[in-house]
């Protein structure tokens, strides 16, 4: 409840008008946004599950256990990704330092081969494990790549225009986030070619308020050029647990912190 | 006979006659709009064909698409700034046509990388996102390709003096478009690099264009030839125009009829229009000379048609039904396009005779008198002596009289033939329909000196019997028990009712719904729901067959065998991905290019595989429930009997080397299917042939009424069709698809000869009493009856000659000098055999 009433007014203290009137200043919404869907509460957990479904509508089950830890709020976060299922796949694990003002560190740790390697890459738009999902949508883009435009708030959203700074890290020539005007959450985010035709869509199906946090649990990414997607649900979300520092390590690569997986 | 009633009221009703043809002409031609040109060689095989459904359906499984190749090769490296700028350029527009499917480009712009740090980590990232900039950066990304075989070979040659681009389409209908546009686009590239573009949808499409050109320059031409050599007969245009219009309207009518049915315009039913137009003719011909050898001036035109149509109306039903029949038997090939050949061109012919036989009369009986009278001074000069004349009666003299020197030598010309029919090779190549100077030939010569081969055969492993009986039971038993303590799982019992004989009951989508309900349902089933869950799971992962390190293992050694044949440039399969995924995982050196040894190692390994810009090249070797995988094998040719040779190869070393468990395997890509087709038409085509000689032979023997005579008419275009198959034997050219059609047509075309000739020497030696007369008599008007015919539908074919695709050159070729030989034999061997046998029977008197 104490969280609950910080996040309200951390949110009623930044936006003093929130409820009374829409924003004009399309920065502020985007880093509104920005917080809305990475930085709830200081730290938290989810269960997640993937689904991806080709076109011809073939699946795949990817499971894991997020663990995410905020250094500020709009800063620098800690992350640990636990794969539970498939079962071949059962032990691998991904830690991320998400570095605001550079690249983020990553780490992989396959059990099987027992392998811990950092990982570099070139961009953040690779697939996360073989979905929809980049990397880049489970981390969140850094706003700072791209310029924005707001278009139109009305029916409840922001439409905004994004244009990436630097063409050569995307495979897109623009974006377009439809932001909720009271969560700020973004409900359908879609991107286009350099013919302007849709080639990809983002689609929050569903968003439930989990201590006082607009939480989205269950999301799409379709690939319009096949209509392949693949559909993420998440579960068993908490916020501010008070995870330690010391469990975004490498040692939890090898030695997993059960207690925080239960 | 009825024909005679039909014949009166044509005659009394012109008019009806001639509004009737009318009308079925214009119907016709209304169809023509409609026209769908069909290129595609999978057609060869009918819709259902197992061979073509497994292909598509591989297709479909692994996502492979129709692929054209663009190739671009340097004389020294192509590995300079400007070059890979000039590439990457391209490639970025081919991504951006319509129908290309841009994701699945594979070029080295589009490609991902797998790198060492120096820290130790790994690193993934484009290949070549931007062109480098320099000389040192790009040779660097030439050692980079060189490490990842699923590129090397495939998109830099070995020489590193050129570098392809794979372009999947979403249709392959689109192959000649988009090459057209991408060859628009290197023109505009200012760079010392030779483009090429090949491939076989790129060949098949472009020859479907060449071939719509083709019809519309070859029909008109061979109309054209036929009409001057009508003209060089006839000197009159209101006369010849009868024929032309009886060929018109046959090939109008049948054209359009065959479009209206919904039929597509197919390789085979191109032709049609040029096989009837020579052959509509023949009969008027006929009946044009008769009439003109018995009109009298001042004569009534009615009642000498009468005389003429009485006269030759048996023996043209009957050479009409014997040529029918040889089309008429192409409907015995398993082959659809060319069923739908010999049926309409079979169609074609009776409805030319039944043209020919109202309308001609009909028309000649309403000529002028002027026009009749010039009839008769053509005919008259024609029977002149002229050079053909008189070469006609030299070779009368020399059939009869060297009667034994005749026979000995066809006899040493038949085994010598039939010698050369064992020596046939048996081969197709669709490039090879293009001259070897068309582009595609060119280019398809240069990619395939410098890459592994832009020939594609799949070979695709599925596990033989991947049943989990045990399981399936002790799984549905528990399900049951859940749900007699009131479990509530909809969505899982409509999976299970489904799968009806549930033989692939575990699957992902299972896995998915029980975890589903491990949520909705009340926690007091969460442990057996977890239980349920582990045995389906320990089930799916059974099933995962290529994951496990023996078995790719043994893929891997197929590989490096395949590879060690110098008739497979290439191979790239799913053990290619993992060694390359775990040698950067581990070491990056070459002593970590290997299989990790759990299915967890290999599950684990390819997950990181996965994390690219690129996930789904995975699944173009592997199926998504790991339980098929399929290899890629470049060929540097598209020839029936190289693909052959490998599936061969393969087999038997399957057999020598069995997979670690019983595996079924199969064959896809375009060129397994050529390979396929080619079977059904070599045995189709040699089903209808000998069919067709069976009914035509029993055709003749009612004609005759004797079964020597039938013997006899059978005997040139015997001798005729092994002479010419024997030469293609020992030419060593290759029995392709042109050729296999010829055989069951020029049967039905040669005995028209035979049946002439002996028609009339057995009148003549009826009339005279005497064979030696009668054949003497025979060299004058009916032989030159005979030779004209001949020259005729020889000419009519000629136009095919001057084609700039190869299967057209052939047929016009072949038919030609088909018809021209089988005239000759006719001419020679029939007298000298007559002669020889009359002989014994003078003897025994």
């Amino acid at each position: 409840m104490k969280n609950l009433f910080w996040g309200l007014s951390i949110l009623l203290l930044a936006s003093p008008s929130l409820f009374a009137e829409t924003l004009t200043d399309v920065n502020q919404i985007i880093q509104k946004s920005n917080l809305a869907s990475y930085y709830a509460g200081d730290d938290g957990r989810t269960q997640a599950r993937m689904i991806i479904v080709d076109s011809q509508g073939n699946k795949q089950m990817r499971q894991f256990t997020i663990l995410r830890k905020d250094k500020a709020d709009l800063g620098d976060q800690e992350m640990l990704v636990f794969f539970s299922r498939p079962s071949d796949v059962n032990g691998t694990v991904f830690r991320v330092t998400k570095k605001v003002n550079s690249d983020d560190d990553r780490w992989l740790y396959l059990p099987a081969l027992d392998l811990v390697k950092r990982i570099s890459a070139g961009d953040k738009r690779t697939s996360f494990v073989g979905a929809h999902f980049f990397y880049e949508d489970v981390s969140g883009r850094n706003p700072a790549e791209d310029n924005f435009t707001l278009i139109s708030s009305d029916n409840g959203l922001y439409t905004i225009k994004a244009i990436p700074k630097d063409l050569t890290t995307v495979e897109f020539s623009w974006y377009k986030a439809e932001i909720d005007t009271k969560t700020f959450i973004p409900m359908k985010v879609t991107y286009f070619n350099e013919k302007d035709e849709a080639i990809r869509q983002m689609q929050v199906l569903d968003t439930q308020v989990i201590d006082g946090y607009t939480t989205v649990m269950h999301s799409k990414i379709i690939d319009l050029t096949n209509d392949s997607f693949t559909e993420m649900q998440f579960r068993g979300v908490q916020y501010n647990l008070g995870i330690e520092d010391n469990i975004f390590s490498e040692r939890s690569l090898r030695t997993p912190p059960k207690q925080w997986l239960r | 006979m009825n024909y005679t009633k039909i014949l009166n009221f044509a005659l009394n009703q012109p008019k009806v006659i001639y509004s009737f043809v009318l009308l079925l002409t214009l119907a016709s031609l209304v169809m023509m709009p409609n026209l769908t040109i069909d290129t595609d060689p999978e057609n060869m095989l009918s819709s259902d064909n197992a061979a073509r459904l497994f292909h598509n359906q591989t297709k479909q499984d692994f996502n492979m698409h129709d692929m054209i190749v663009v190739g671009a090769i340097s004389k020294k490296s192509i590995f300079t700034p400007d070059n890979l700028a000039a590439l990457k350029t391209l490639s970025d527009q081919i991504t951006n046509i319509d129908g290309v499917i841009s994701k699945d480009v594979l070029s080295l712009s589009e490609v991902d990388n797998i790198t060492q740090e120096v820290s130790g980590g790994i690193r993934f990232e484009y290949l070549m996102k931007q062109a480098p900039q320099t000389q040192a950066a790009s040779s660097a990304l030439q050692l980079a390709i060189k490490r990842l075989p699923m590129l090397d070979n495939t998109l830099v040659s070995g020489d590193g003096k050129a570098i392809a681009i794979y372009v999947p389409l979403t249709k392959k209908e689109l192959s000649y478009t988009v090459a057209e546009l991408i060859r628009s686009y290197t023109n505009e590239l200012t760079i010392d690099l030779d483009f090429h573009i090949t491939g076989l949808p790129i060949a098949e499409d472009q020859f479907g264009y060449e071939m719509f050109v083709q019809m519309g320059v070859a029909a008109p031409l061979a109309g054209l030839a036929i009409f001057i050599l009508l003209w060089y007969f006839f000197r009159n245009f209101a006369l010849i125009l009868a024929p032309m219009i009886v060929a018109m309207a046959t090939v109008i009518i049948i054209m359009g009829t065959l479009i209206g049915m919904g039929f597509t315009v197919h390789i085979m039913s191109s032709m049609i229009a040029i096989f009837l137009m020579p052959i509509a003719v023949v009969d008027s011909v006929h009946i044009l000379s008769e009439f003109a050898e018995k009109y009298k001036p001042g004569a009534n035109a009615k009642e000498v048609v009468k005389k003429v149509m009485k006269h030759l109306y048996t023996p043209m039903l009957f050479t009409s039904i014997t040529s029918a029949v040889g089309f008429y038997s192409l409907l015995l090939t398993p082959i659809p396009p060319v069923k739908i050949f010999g049926a309409f061109i079979g169609s074609g012919i009776l409805l030319a005779f039944i043209l020919t036989v109202v309308f001609l009369p009909v028309y000649l009986s309403r000529l002028s008198d002027k026009n009749l009278n010039k009839l008769q001074l053509a005919i008259a000069r024609m029977e002149q002596k002229g050079r053909l004349s008189s070469s006609l009666e030299k070779i009368g003299v020399f059939a009869s009289t060297k009667t034994k020197f005749i026979l000995i030598a066809a006899i040493a010309i038949f085994a010598l033939s039939a010698l050369g029919v064992s020596k046939i090779v048996i081969n197709d190549n669709p490039i090879n329909w293009f001259k070897a100077d068309h582009e595609i030939r060119v280019a398809d010569k240069a990619l395939n000196a410098h890459f592994a081969g832009t020939y594609d055969i799949w070979l695709v492993f599925k596990e033989t019997d991947n049943s989990h009986i045990s399981a399936t039971k002790e799984f549905l038993i528990n399900f049951q028990g859940l749900k007699s303590k009131g479990l509530e799982a909809k969505a899982l019992e409509t999976y299970l009712a489904s799968k009806e004989n549930q033989e692939q009951l575990f699957s992902q989508e299972l896995l998915i719904l029980l975890d589903d309900l491990t949520f909705s349902a009340d926690p007091s089933f969460e442990q057996e729901l977890a239980e349920l869950y582990k045995l389906a799971e320990t089930s799916h992962n059974q099933n995962k067959l290529f994951i496990q390190p023996d078995m790719l293992n043994w893929l891997a050694q197929l590989q490096l065998a395949i590879n060690n044949t110098d008739f497979v440039g290439k191979t790239n399969g799913l053990v290619d991905i993992v060694k390359t995924v775990n040698r950067e995982l581990h070491s990056g050196e070459a002593k970590d290019f290997s299989i990790p040894t759990s299915p967890e190692g290999v599950a684990q390994t390819l997950l990181q595989y996965q994390s690219s810009h690129r996930p789904d090249d995975l699944w173009h070797f592997v199926s998504k429930d790991y339980q098929q995988s399929l290899l890629w094998l470049q060929m540097t040719s598209g020839d029936n009997q190289h693909t052959t040779k490998v599936v061969n190869w393969v087999k038997n070393y399957i057999d020598e080397h069995p997979a670690p468990v019983a595996l079924d395997i199969d064959w896809a890509g375009k060129s397994y299917l050529n390979i396929v087709w080619q079977d059904a038409m070599v045995n189709g085509m040699l089903s209808s042939l000998m069919s067709s000689f069976v009914i035509v032979f029993l055709i003749m023997v009612v004609l005759f009424r004797s079964f020597k005579y039938g013997i006899l008419a059978m005997l040139p275009l015997t001798f005729t069709i092994t002479m010419i198959y024997g030469l293609i034997g020992w030419v060593g050219k290759a029995y392709d698809m042109p050729i296999a059609v010829l055989s069951a047509l020029t049967l039905g075309l040669s005995i028209d000869f035979a049946i002439h000739f002996l028609q009339r020497a057995r009148e003549l030696e009826k009339e005279t009493g005497s064979l030696k007369t009668a054949l003497t008599a025979m060299f004058q008007e009916p032989s030159r009856a005979i030779s004209r015919n001949a020259i005729v539908i020889a000419v009519g074919f000629t136009p095919l000659l001057l084609s700039p695709l190869v299967p057209y050159i052939t047929v016009g070729f072949f038919l030609a000098s088909i018809m021209a030989l089988s005239a000759l034999v006719t001419l020679v061997l029939l007298p000298s055999l007559m002669m020889t046998l009359s002989g014994e029977k003078l003897e025994a008197n």
